[in-house]
């Protein structure tokens, strides 16, 4: 009656899914940085992730990026080589969003 | 005329399950997201607002029954009427507004489930509940989901800190906002195709029942439109209260966590709900805020606080039942039970919202935690006894 298979199934699943996207996502963000391009956010109070900036304020994240990435060992082709590394790790990310909405509208299933 | 009356009431109940419904479980997409200021608080439930009656509208497949197998309906079943359905929302709402007010995130659906068992049982009898599907079917998914969630949660924040040493690598802060906001959004999402679709099937049933509409087709636009609405305005004013539990209460959730938490929920809902039985989101997610906190070295999770939304978990359904099976018993009786019945759950649901005012929760002090104290001293017991 009760069906534990689908339980482990899913928990299962939903562990590889979610190791998955947050361990590409966090290489891609690691890798983004050892690029050279991290993205760095102003301290405000309250830090909005889609929060447009002041060209001021975008000057000084631009200048402290500029510093950060002064302090990289690395040679441009191992700087671009991360870069390309962190855009496939977040299209691994983007991929698995956009099955999840596949696999939620009923619309594709039909 | 009697049919009339008991169809618009039902449509105006569900409307207004369907309206706490969403404002309940804001929380459930969008706490940890406040919490850790990836998205202020008013763009969070904009987002979430509209996501879900997007969800609304994609996904309208509507079930067959109103509580898929748990109250043996159709046919050779027992009857469900409108006035049985008009008692379980009522216990559902007042259940939802109940656990508002402490601030605990409960499930909906089992506040709907619960409500509508109280009122068969009432209505028919025991024999009316098929007791193997609510043991399949609500129990044991909300005991194993919050652990499932929990587990996947507690090593998505490990995976997330290794790699990025500890959210010290230069700008994994700001780059799991961003993440964040993506897969909270996605769990939105979800919710949105799932919960307002169970409003629609209930309207829809009624309007079959009470011979509005013939048997056997889909929600009409109006019931579609309406659903989808209500559930955004839900979600969009938001239920700031549980958002504090959920967002900082449970524990002080990081970015790194925030985002680990999630994903884990959204990967373990949407899989869930592609294998057919979808887990409650307000569960998982839960689930996956204590996971996350367990997965951060120094961070504390509030056990007490978790044994407290557990203990709610417990009572929702013994209490949306009681106050379904009471309601039912009053408006079975004539149309003027049911009217009565109608202007106490205002009167007690209203009470409720007033009480809520004197310690308001808005999008402004949804992340302090200066009046935890006193809050913490109001045993959650004594409210589900009051209620019930």
């Amino acid at each position: 009656m009760i069906d534990w298979g689908a339980f482990l199934l899913v928990a299962l699943a939903a562990l590889i899914a979610a190791s998955v996207v947050v361990s590409s996502y966090s290489f891609g963000l690691r890798l983004l940085a050892l690029g050279g391009r991290a993205p760095v956010v102003g301290p405000a109070e309250f830090t909005d992730a889609i929060t447009i900036i002041s060209p001021a304020e975008a000057k000084a994240i631009a200048k402290r990026a500029k510093k950060a990435a002064k302090k990289n060992p690395l040679t441009d082709a191992q700087k671009r080589a991360a870069l390309v590394g962190a855009y496939a790790c977040f299209t691994i990310s983007a991929l698995a969003v956009l099955y999840g909405i596949y696999l939620i509208v009923p619309y594709f299933h039909r | 005329m009697d049919v009339l009356i008991t169809v618009v009431l039902v449509i105006v109940v569900a409307l207004i399950f369907d309206f706490t419904n969403g404002f309940h479980d804001t929380a459930n997409a969008m706490a940890t997201s406040v919490a850790t200021g990836a998205l202020k608080p008013r763009t969070a439930v904009i987002i979430s607002a509209v996501l879900n009656l997007a969800g609304a509208f994609l996904s309208t497949e509507v079930a067959q029954t109103v509580s898929g197998g748990i109250i043996k309906e159709g046919d050779g079943g027992v009857q469900i009427t409108p006035t049985l359905i008009f008692a379980g929302l009522i216990g559902a709402v007042l259940w939802n507004l109940t656990t508002w007010y402490f601030g605990l995130p409960s499930s909906s659906t089992h506040a709907l489930f619960g409500g509508l068992i109280g009122a068969a049982i009432i209505g028919v009898g025991f024999g009316a509940v098929d007791w193997a599907v609510v043991m399949s079917k609500i129990v044991i998914p909300a005991l194993v989901s919050p652990f499932v969630a929990g587990l996947v949660a507690l090593l998505a924040t490990v995976v997330a800190y290794r790699i990025t040493r500890m959210a010290r690598s230069n700008g994994s802060e700001s780059g799991f906002r961003h993440g964040q906001t993506i897969s909270a959004s996605l769990v939105s999402f979800a919710h949105g195709t799932n919960d307002a679709q169970k409003t629609m099937g209930v309207i829809t049933l009624t309007l079959i029942a009470g011979g509005y509409q013939q048997s056997g087709t889909g929600p009409q636009f109006w019931v579609i439109l309406a659903c989808g609405f209500a559930i955004a305005l839900g979600t969009y004013l938001g239920g700031w209260r549980i958002m504090r539990t959920v967002g900082k209460r449970i524990t002080d959730v990081q970015t790194p966590q925030g985002f680990a938490a999630e994903t884990s929920s959204a990967a373990t809902i949407l899989i869930s709900s592609h294998l057919g039985f979808a887990l409650s989101t307000t569960q998982v997610t839960s689930g996956a805020v204590v996971g996350a906190g367990l997965g951060r070295r120094l961070a504390s999770v509030h056990w007490g606080i978790v044994g407290r939304i557990g203990l709610a978990w417990i009572v929702t359904l013994p209490a949306a039942a009681l106050v379904g099976g009471l309601s039912a018993w009053l408006a079975v009786t004539s149309t003027l039970g049911l009217i009565i019945v109608a202007v106490a759950a205002l009167v007690v649901g209203g009470g409720l919202v007033l009480l809520a005012r004197r310690n308001p929760v808005n999008r402004h002090n949804v992340n302090d935690e200066q009046d935890e104290q006193s809050e913490d001293r109001t045993p959650v017991a004594s409210g589900a006894g009051r209620e019930s």
